[in-house]
């Protein structure tokens, strides 16, 4: 079996599932993958839980407007950032990344600066919370449009096979972004130009309030890609290895140029659509229940535990040492101090124009 | 023409305004490897209207690329490219298909610099043959410059001759922005002239002038620069000194050039073949009223397309005619 193996398989029935509920290991081949690597996925899993209540809180306190919360999505998103060439590869995020930003190397406080609005935030005070980017990860700047990232992720994938460095897209989205003309658009693009892109579906089940059924009459997300022309691979997102190992398959063979794939992440959101949004409208609490049960940390532990990597002496040390330094990184992120006002006219053109000079002077005085 | 006439034009850097934009891309692209191009028939094809013209047998597949039809993918693409590094001027068939990729100029070209403090910027171009005179019906005339200028984070230019078409876009490849190039395609095939060779630039934002006069100035761009250079030469006949601005940039416009005129003259008329409501020339008169009221003669009067989807029929009585500029002269005058 093992040495049969040649792939995973593009267009399943079921999700693919590496791990059982149990944290068994069900994958037809043996792991290779270090202890350290092992538990560096808990690590960021546990990193994105914690940060979701931290800037959970500060949203309460009026001292941010707005949070979108990972809970339940980051297996997909830790297993999709270790399969990436970190700051080699371009990663198109969207605004529940969080965990995928955080895992990628984007420092607390630069996360937090840009949910704050303050002096740690790179884009300088742009835009609302959970839309950071960074040019030093290769990180798009998120936008709220939805899909809107997608054709331009897929330029950034041409580009990449005029410059010929074994670089790749990964662009990451929900399951409502699938409905848009731009995802159609950028998906057709890169079939037709075999553009080294993995398109990374976290399907939730619900854009918003809206469930799946009603998003599209296909059974799956990953059974578009076979109109494009490139393998969908259908993936339990709440299994960090499966997540981990299909991501990283896609993406190598992206880069040897073979062509463009679509991942569908199975997830489940356990919050609500955002810190503004009233989830018990829409979705029993029971339904709730039922997909914490298979929830992607616990499991993982689950796993971890039976291969004598973890106990619950290391689950207290690292939950302390995360929270510590998520305390610490969302602190330095408030005391960075306040953007200036002046700054709201800057960055419009490489040069400022006489008219916004003037306006500035209208409003400065 | 003869064989021997056009041999010789070609020689002479005689050329259209089409013929002007396919050489500048072929320069460009010879001197930056940074430049591709990308859009709808732009490969073999040489574009619809000639505009990348044996570009592709010249620089291949990968810099000359045939998009699937999608102004989406195209526009988006494209800033793609250019937050990578790279100089893309994309084409739009026709500027009235340039919607389906609207959202990707105003979300997407337009801020990213802003929404990124600077951390990604896109020097992109986007080309589209705009404006009537063509009998296309309103889906083959439309000239949307003023959504274009109405979103911040975008640079608008409106050629008129060949060498502005070319210097224009030289400028505009060579930009930190994006800027959108609107052609007038009434003009692609029907003017030539000799267009300076080398790296000839024409600065973004500075209007050019025309004609010289004292009586009345008459500012206008694009494919309306051909009628209102009519009615000036009317106006010429008839002993009347019309000061004729070609305003060549929108945003950024030559408030500069615009004001000292009119302050000067004291009478002013704005031609655009944009529908007249919250048109771009309503944007000119209320800077004049802001600025120069003191020297105002008479108001600032509009001459511009009508509040109505671009007709078929009507063609030619949509747009701004001489004899339309000249009886708003008239009133300027006679105020």
């Amino acid at each position: 079996m093992i040495r049969e193996w040649q792939g995973f398989q593009p267009f399943t029935d079921e999700p693919i599932r590496l791990i059982g509920d149990g944290g068994e290991w069900l994958g037809p081949f043996e792991l290779d993958l270090e202890p350290e690597k092992l538990k560096g996925f808990y690590l960021d899993m546990l990193a994105g839980r914690l940060i979701d209540d931290r800037l959970g809180r500060l949203q309460r306190q009026g001292k941010t407007s707005f949070v979108a919360p990972s809970a339940g999505h980051e297996a997909a998103q830790v297993g999709l950032a270790h399969a990436v060439r970190k700051g080699h590869d371009w990663v198109f995020p969207y605004y529940r990344d969080v965990s995928l930003l955080l895992a990628l190397g984007m420092p607390v406080v630069e996360f937090a600066g840009q949910s704050l609005g303050t002096m740690a935030d790179t884009a300088r005070g742009r835009q609302m919370p959970y839309h950071p980017g960074s040019a030093e990860l290769n990180v798009f700047t998120v936008a709220s449009p939805i899909a809107s990232h997608v054709p331009p992720a897929v330029g950034t994938a041409l580009a990449m096979k005029l410059a010929g460095r074994s670089q790749v897209t990964v662009c990451s989205f929900g399951d409502g972004a699938t409905s848009e003309g731009d995802w159609h658009a950028g998906v057709n693009l890169a079939g037709a130009q075999g553009a080294p892109i993995v398109f990374a579906c976290q399907n939730n089940g619900y854009a918003i309030s809206v469930d799946l059924k009603k998003q599209t009459g296909s059974d799956t997300i990953a059974v578009k890609a076979h109109a494009y022309g490139m393998p969908g691979y259908l993936v339990d997102g709440m299994d960090v290895l499966a997540s981990f190992l299909v991501a990283r398959e896609a993406i190598e063979r992206a880069r040897e140029g073979v062509g463009p794939s679509i991942v569908e992440f199975v997830v489940y959101r356990y919050g609500g659509h955002s810190s503004a949004d009233d989830d018990s409208r829409y979705r029993a609490r029971q339904e709730v229940e039922l997909w914490r049960r298979r929830d992607p940390l616990d499991r993982y532990r689950r796993f971890l535990e039976r291969r004598g990597l973890w106990d619950e002496d290391a689950e207290q040390r690292a939950r302390a040492e995360i929270d510590a330094q998520l305390v610490e990184g969302i602190r330095q992120a408030q005391e960075a101090g306040t953007v200036p006002l002046e700054w709201m006219f800057e960055d419009v053109y490489a040069q400022m124009p006489e008219r916004l000079v003037r306006q500035r002077e209208e409003l400065l005085g | 023409m003869t064989s021997t006439q056009a041999v010789r034009e070609r020689q002479s850097g005689v050329k259209t305004m089409a013929q002007a934009i396919a050489a500048t891309l072929d320069q460009e692209m010879a001197r930056d490897d940074r430049v591709v191009v990308i859009g709808e028939d732009v490969g073999k094809r040489g574009g619809v209207f000639l505009a990348t013209d044996k570009l592709f047998d010249k620089y291949g597949p990968d810099r000359v690329i045939d998009s699937p039809l999608s102004e989406a993918a195209i526009i988006g693409a494209a800033l793609g490219m250019a937050v990578y590094g790279l100089r893309p001027v994309a084409e739009i068939q026709f500027a009235d298909y340039v919607f389906p990729g609207f959202d990707q100029l105003v979300s997407q070209v337009a801020k990213i610099r802003y929404r990124s403090g600077g951390a990604f910027t896109a020097p992109l171009v986007v080309r589209m043959p705009a404006g009537g005179g063509v009998r296309g019906g309103h889906h083959h005339s439309q000239n949307p410059d003023t959504h274009f200028v109405h979103t911040a984070g975008l640079k608008v230019v409106y050629p008129s001759t060949p060498s502005d078409s070319a210097g224009l876009l030289r400028s505009a490849i060579r930009d930190e922005d994006p800027v959108i190039v609107m052609e007038p395609k009434r003009l692609y095939r029907s003017v030539k002239e000799a267009v300076p060779e080398g790296d000839h630039a024409v600065e973004i934002g500075k209007a050019a002038v025309r004609r010289e006069g004292d009586d009345v100035v008459l500012v206008s761009y694009g494919g309306s620069m051909a009628e209102t250079l009519k009615a000036a030469d009317a106006l010429t006949e008839q002993g009347i000194g019309a000061h004729v601005l070609d305003l060549r940039s929108l945003q950024p416009w030559d408030e500069t050039a615009v004001l000292e005129a009119v302050a000067r003259v004291g009478r002013v008329v704005l031609v655009s073949e944009s529908p007249r409501s919250a048109g771009f020339m309503a944007e000119v008169s209320a800077t004049i009223s802001e600025e120069v009221m003191d020297s105002l003669l008479a108001p600032p009067l509009r001459v511009t397309g009508f509040d109505t989807p671009y007709p078929y029929v009507q063609d030619r009585e949509y747009l701004p005619s001489p004899n339309r500029i000249l009886k708003a002269v008239e009133r300027a005058l006679t105020y």
